[in-house]
């Protein structure tokens, strides 16, 4: 057997170069040309990207695959720059005039891709139509909806009103791409797609979008900011991770998002690409359904009776599943190192985070200890859903989960399933315990903290994704007080102090941030994003 | 039979002669003709193994590899031969999830066996039951279940499988069902073609005159007589109905991730394929291939054993 062993390691050596011509065969003719060409149009580029674009309208579906395309053609006021800070876009300057007021001033001489002037009417105008998108799916209304005036003063200032104090205005307008009033007057959602309405400030120009295929833009050489290495770019929907793998060994492609933990290691041995990599915004965690008093469906005693009441509203039962978990250990081995055990919602470094919070020390034995004290020494039995085509690795780390659980006396079960079946039941409160994932767009841990933990509250926008429906009345009074103080260190402070009450009061369980990786032929070089986008004005020639 | 055989065979009772005339009983005779072919014996063999391998699979199996609390994520991804925390040596390696692969593939076997031998029993249960009826009664009977087969055959059974299950969910016992949905058909159609043929025949013209029921016309004379025909599907069936489910668990439909049958091995370790970790899709493929081979091999000679046309 170990004879066997010898002789696949030598030959799989040269299996992979084999599998990705069988793989890519269909492309393969298109490579060759392309490598003909190539030499032509060195600044041309393709990057395979992991998701499907579903629209080139700005306002239809706020998603991040989406707004990262987008980027490149639509601009918003503030834009993140990789680390999330904020950096001035279409405005140069912002500040808050008093409590509730806003003012930003323009950025002068920029031209929307048709020639026209860009000015505080097309902003104005964008805030209009952001709400109003016929049939968004997810709409961007969240981060208009605090704005209840705009006042234009000229042509490069505009002044927004807000219903409450709202500090975080600036960071959620990075969000809301800004589209020319003369354009989009007249245009559907269908005048985007087709590229008739594509009409932006970005660095890059509309070129085509074929649905599932392909987004192709080309560059904008008025653009405001400089131009751009790349004059054509290419993104690829290469949605199997394994079909994006081969796109890029067979040079189909020359930069890949979202490299699968399995293929990294291999990669990283081949001299002919590069790596590159950065803790993300994004955490994976478990939510504990404590919604009602008696226990969930998926929660009941081994031999399959309803439990009378519901262990995840015991503090001490919610400890011991966290304690149980060797986190660790899925970073190592599940994750293959591309992960940072976590300890709350964003990674140390993001705004808002406590370092006083370390991750759950992994304690079997402790947690067996707090069962028995909650009253469960045998354990109980329980269902742990999860997606398996969302976030990296998701349906591994179910299992994984469930194999440190039944050490503690759990009898756990595994039902992994596609996340569009999935998002819909756990929104629908139907499972226990839920493996999720939540990117912070705005890179500040308080708008985390009020939409996966504040109490369920849609009308106020509190919890609007808290599907566990974990409720702390202290916990609510210190974000909500946290989140309308405009003085940002005093805000910091307080958004740590409530992630710490959440925290310790394990709201959720946090399991680990996700780290992205990217990879790129050795001539170029990315410039790694923590809010996973994948940009061409990133992407450089390596030196 | 070819010729050769046949010679053989001639040559042999040549050679008792003088000797008492040996009379062999059907099933002897079965058996020296069956043996004839030295694959079909390999094959049996083979057969015979796997099935002992499945049907004692927690007796040898070094790790139950269903039970969580055994396994660790720390032995994760060891090649063949490898040691783990604990020091027990996995002969194949482990899969992504600390999972003795040998264990694995002993208990996948069990799943695949199972699922492939209960299915084809009851869907040949069901297709005889149908196929009998339609051919005996003819008429409105015949055309309307002869239809229904029709409309089963014109789907590909995977796209019927794949909607069955995504419609009732998890479980081993769904993967029966919806395999017995798909095959039933098969059977009936075979069972009516031979009953039509013996419904000719005068034993059941005798039988009739004798006003014997229609139930004992059916199922004590007409019934045995349509089996060998039927024996030779049901085996090829097996085979298809084994591989049918490995496809459905590859595909991340039927069996639950934490209970992975063969098909499903091979879909985990495909993410490693690229990467050098071979062993975690080689050896489950292996086993399946090395099922359906054997079965197939059994089947083909049968099926030449208990053709009356190759019968000299």
């Amino acid at each position: 057997m170990i004879y066997v062993h010898r002789i696949f390691t030598a030959l799989l050596a040269t299996v992979p170069m084999s599998l990705t011509y069988a793989v890519t065969s269909g492309a393969a003719a298109q490579t060759s040309t392309q490598a003909a060409t190539k030499s032509a149009h060195a600044r041309d580029i393709s990057i395979g990207l992991q998701a499907a674009i579903t629209s080139m309208d700005p306002h239809y579906h706020n998603v991040g695959p989406n707004n990262s395309t987008l980027r490149h053609i639509f601009q918003p006021l503030v834009a993140p720059d990789e680390n999330q800070k904020l950096t001035p876009a279409l405005a140069t300057s912002w500040r808050a005039i008093d409590d509730t007021t806003w003012e930003f001033k323009l950025r002068k001489n920029v031209r929307w891709h048709d020639g026209s002037a860009f000015t505080a009417d097309d902003v104005a105008f964008t805030l209009k139509r952001v709400p109003n998108v016929p049939n968004s799916p997810s709409s961007f209304a969240t981060f208009t909806k605090p704005i209840i005036d705009v006042k234009i003063i000229d042509l490069h200032t505009i002044i927004f009103k807000t219903a409450f104090p709202h500090p975080l205005l600036p960071s959620d307008l990075t969000a809301v791409a800004i589209i020319s009033k003369a354009v989009g007057e007249k245009a559907t959602t269908d005048d985007y797609n087709s590229g008739k309405a594509a009409i932006g400030t970005g660095p890059y120009k509309f070129v085509e979008y074929v649905a599932n295929q392909r987004v192709v833009v080309k560059a904008n050489y008025d653009y405001w900011g400089g131009e751009e290495p790349w004059d054509k770019v290419t993104f690829k929907m290469l949605t199997s991770p394994a079909a994006r793998v081969a796109a890029l060994l067979s040079g189909n492609v020359e930069m890949i998002e979202t490299v699968p933990t399995a293929d990294i290691s291999q990669l990283e041995k081949n001299t002919k690409f590069a790596l590159s990599n950065k803790v993300s915004n994004r955490v994976i965690y478990a939510h504990l359904n404590q919604h009602q008093d008696k226990a969930p469906v998926f929660l009941t005693d081994k031999a399959g009776k309803a439990l009378e009441k519901n262990p995840l509203k015991d503090l001490r039962v919610r400890k011991a599943l966290s304690m149980a978990i060797n986190r660790d250990a899925i970073v190592s081995r599940v994750m293959e190192g591309r992960a940072v055990a976590a300890s709350q919602l964003l990674a140390d470094n993001f705004f808002g985070t406590s370092r006083k919070l370390k991750p759950a020390k992994f304690d079997p034995e402790g947690a067996k200890k707090l069962l028995a004290e909650a009253g469960y020494p045998n354990g109980f039995a329980m269902t742990i859903h999860g997606p398996n085509n969302r976030y990296i690795n998701d349906a591994a780390i179910a299992q994984t989960i469930a194999q440190f659980y039944s050490r503690i006396g759990i009898e756990v079960k595994v039902d992994t399933m596609p996340s569009s079946v999935y998002f819909t039941r756990a929104s629908k409160l139907e499972f226990s315990y839920m493996v999720l994932g939540w990117g912070t767009e705005s890179g500040e841990q308080g708008s985390a903290l009020r939409s996966l933990l504040a109490t369920y509250d849609t009308a106020k926008g509190m919890g609007v994704t808290n599907r566990g429906r974990y409720s702390n009345p202290a916990f609510d009074k210190a974000l909500g007080e946290a989140l309308v103080t405009m003085d940002d260190k005093k805000r910091e402070s307080m958004i740590q102090r409530a992630a710490e009450m959440a925290m310790e009061d394990v709201g959720l369980i946090p399991l680990h941030y996700e780290v992205s990786t990217w990879a790129t032929t050795k001539a170029l070089k990315y410039i790694p994003r923590t809010d996973q986008y994948t940009l061409a004005m990133n992407l450089k020639l390596a030196k | 039979m070819n010729a050769a055989a046949w010679l053989k065979r001639a040559t042999k009772s040549a050679l008792s002669f003088g000797e008492a005339p040996r009379i062999e009983s059907p099933l002897q005779r079965f058996w020296s003709d069956f043996s004839e072919s030295r694959l079909a014996l390999i094959g049996l063999m083979l057969l015979t193994m796997i099935i002992l391998i499945a049907i004692f699979a927690p007796l040898i199996s070094p790790q139950n590899p269903y039970d969580l609390s055994q396994l660790d994520i720390m032995d994760s991804k060891l090649a063949p031969g490898e040691k783990s925390g604990a020091g027990h040596t996995h002969l194949l390696g482990t899969d992504d999830q600390g999972r003795d692969m040998l264990s694995a593939i002993f208990y996948g076997l069990r799943i695949s066996l199972g699922v492939g031998i209960a299915s084809t029993v009851f869907a040949l249960a069901i297709g005889l039951f149908f196929g009998m009826i339609a051919a005996y009664f003819s008429g409105w009977v015949d055309t309307l279940i002869m239809r229904v087969v029709d409309i089963q055959l014109s789907f590909p059974a995977i796209l019927i499988a794949l909607i069955l299950l995504a419609v009732l969910g998890q479980g081993a016992d769904k993967i029966i069902v919806a395999l017995i949905t798909v095959q039933w058909a098969y059977y009936a159609r075979t069972v009516r073609a031979s009953a039509l043929v013996e419904k000719q025949k005068e034993y059941i013209e005798a039988a009739k005159v004798l006003a014997l029921s229609k139930t004992r016309i059916l199922f004590c004379h007409m019934l045995p007589n349509c089996l060998p025909p039927l024996i030779v599907v049901a085996t090829v069936q097996v085979a298809h109905a084994i591989a049918l489910e490995s496809t459905l668990s590859f595909l991340g439909l039927g069996l639950p991730i934490t209970e992975p049958s063969l098909g499903l091995l091979i879909s985990n370790g495909f993410t490693y394929l690229m990467s050098g970790k071979y062993w975690i899709s080689f050896y489950p493929g292996l086993a399946l291939l090395l099922t359906i081979m054997s079965i197939n091999l059994v089947a083909d000679q049968l099926r030449d054993v208990l053709n009356p046309r190759l019968k000299k």
